[in-house]
């Protein structure tokens, strides 16, 4: 479904990203683990577009979509869920989620009616989100933001997601519960490229795992490989 | 001193402000979605304006000027957006303040070329018959000036809460990046809304004209007072550049009728100083506070 080969991007004159390659398969989920600075967070921007690669390619269903903007590829079918959770604060949950399906919807009006069973779905999902449709999302705690910033993704129907770092700056129990979220998404079927500091737990949700240590792919595997690799243990894992 | 005079300064004053007002509120529209303004706004409400002045004198009824008019400031402002801001913006350089400038510049030396250097007559079939409401008069043109402000900055109002196209332009202020990844081009939101503050400025065009007549040096006066009103209420305050306009457009008649009509520049100056000096994210602002 999603594959990258050789990717090469960075800020300015300094490269961050040297060469990584990794595939994402269709309904599996995979994670990206490493170290701070590894590169994980690049990795993300140069496939959604919010950098543009300065080599290498990024194939969406068979289509190339590197050096498109970040609006082309988010059309294209990828949802990014961005490192930050990135709600529209001002705007109420319920818009942050109408707007995560902007590409399906009229642009004018009755859109709410045309969106009425996606927002069924991600209501369902998160029954928070429903009971504060009409609040700021930007007064939500952090917990309830990375629901609405994993909801507004869902909108889009998108062919693939990528979650950067949805557990960052959680308490431990919220960290849980969004695991537990993620647990659902792979059940319904849902193609998903996961980046996680909390390396164990995405583990134990991944199909496939990806180690990234200086802008490369050090190791992959299963996670059941994984976790018998030594050196993933001894650094990640522990 | 007589009270009714006051008040009839106030009144005649305040329905001046409401179109700086709305000048202004094509200011918050640009910067809400690019951080930049059109620094030559003041040549874009002018143009338009004798735009409209060169429909009507083509023969074109008053009622289909208009729309004419607001058209042609909307592409005004996409041409300004293209040919200045947007090559700052690529570069992601402050530079769309001097090329708006230049941009304006232009069209003042357009305008002085094509229609000279005169001011000139507007003529509108609404009536500068004043009426005489409790002691005060008001003409009806003046009261159509506030229809008209209210009538343009509630359309666009409704156009940002009630259509997706309007939450998507709050979607890139909020976030441009969160926005792209949306699917919600920048590009072409930014687009809109110098559309959008490019047809609001021609309304103020439009409605200005006949009270004050039609001339190349309009311009900087207008976008004098417009800047003040913005900077004092905010940059984002649709609600403020109403007050702010209302209260800065009464100040100035106030003033000039006791200090000299020489004076008349003076509050706008004074109140963009010490709004500056103050509450630099304005009255009505919002501080902004950067999350790292």
């Amino acid at each position: 479904m999603l594959i990258v080969d050789n990717l090469h991007a960075g800020y300015g004159n300094s490269e961050v990203l040297m060469g990584a390659s990794l595939q994402v398969k269709q309904g599996s989920v995979v994670a990206l683990i490493g170290a701070n600075g590894a590169g994980k967070t690049t990795t993300m921007r140069a496939i959604s577009g919010m950098i543009r690669p300065t080599r290498g390619a990024v194939m969406l269903d068979g289509q190339p979509v590197q050096g498109h903007g970040a609006a082309r590829i988010a059309r294209l079918g990828l949802a990014h869920s961005p490192e930050g959770r990135k709600v529209f604060g001002p705007l109420s949950v319920e818009d942050n989620l109408l707007l995560g399906a902007f590409n399906h919807l009229p642009r004018f009006f009755g859109f709410r009616a045309k969106a009425e069973i996606e927002l069924e779905r991600v209501y369902e999902l998160f029954p928070r989100l429903r009971e504060r449709k009409g609040q700021a999302a930007g007064t939500l705690s952090g917990g309830e933001q990375q629901m609405l910033a994993i909801g507004r993704a869902l909108m889009a129907k998108p062919k693939v997601i990528l979650l950067d770092e949805p557990s960052m700056g959680l308490a431990p129990v919220i960290v849980q519960e969004v695991f537990n979220t993620i647990r659902r998404l792979k059940e319904a079927g849902i193609t998903l490229l996961l980046v996680e500091q909390f390396a164990k737990s995405a583990l134990e949700v991944a199909d496939y795992a990806y180690v990234m240590e200086h802008g490369n792919i050090a190791v992959e595997g299963t996670p059941a490989e994984l976790n018998q690799n030594q050196r993933v243990l001894a650094a990640y894992l522990g | 001193m007589d009270t009714s005079i006051i008040l009839q300064m106030v009144v005649s004053g305040a329905f001046m402000g409401l179109v700086y007002a709305l000048i202004a509120y094509g200011f918050q529209l640009t910067f809400a979605t690019s951080k930049s303004i059109n620094f030559g706004q003041g040549e874009l409400v002018m143009l338009s304006a004798f735009f409209s002045l060169t429909l009507l004198n083509l023969g074109l009824p008053y009622w289909l000027m208009v729309p004419g008019g607001l058209l042609f400031g909307a592409a005004l402002g996409l041409v300004v957006e293209r040919a200045g801001v947007r090559l700052a913006l690529e570069q992601k350089s402050e530079g769309w303040i001097l090329l708006t400038i230049i941009l304006g510049l232009l069209g003042f030396s357009a305008a002085e070329n094509i229609w000279g250097r005169d001011d000139r007559p507007f003529p509108t079939p609404i009536s500068a018959d004043a009426l005489h409401v409790f002691g005060i008069n008001i003409t009806p043109l003046e009261i159509s000036v506030a229809i008209g402000v209210f009538l343009v900055m509630g359309a666009v109002e409704l156009f940002k809460r009630k259509t997706l196209m309007g939450k998507a332009f709050e979607a890139v202020s909020a976030d441009r990046d969160a926005a792209e990844l949306m699917g919600i081009s920048a590009t072409r939101t930014i687009m809109l809304s110098y559309g959008l503050s490019g047809m609001v400025a021609a309304m103020a065009g439009i409605l200005i004209s006949p009270i004050t007549t039609v001339g190349p040096t309009m311009a900087s006066a207008l976008i004098l007072k417009a800047f003040a009103v913005a900077v004092v209420a905010g940059l984002d305050s649709g609600f403020g550049v109403v007050l702010i306009g209302i209260f800065l457009g009464a100040l100035e008649s106030l003033t000039s009728f006791y200090l000299g009509s020489g004076w008349r520049e003076a509050p706008g100056l004074v109140l963009l100083i010490l709004a500056l000096a103050v509450r630099p994210n304005g009255v009505f602002g919002k501080s902004t506070m950067r999350k790292v």
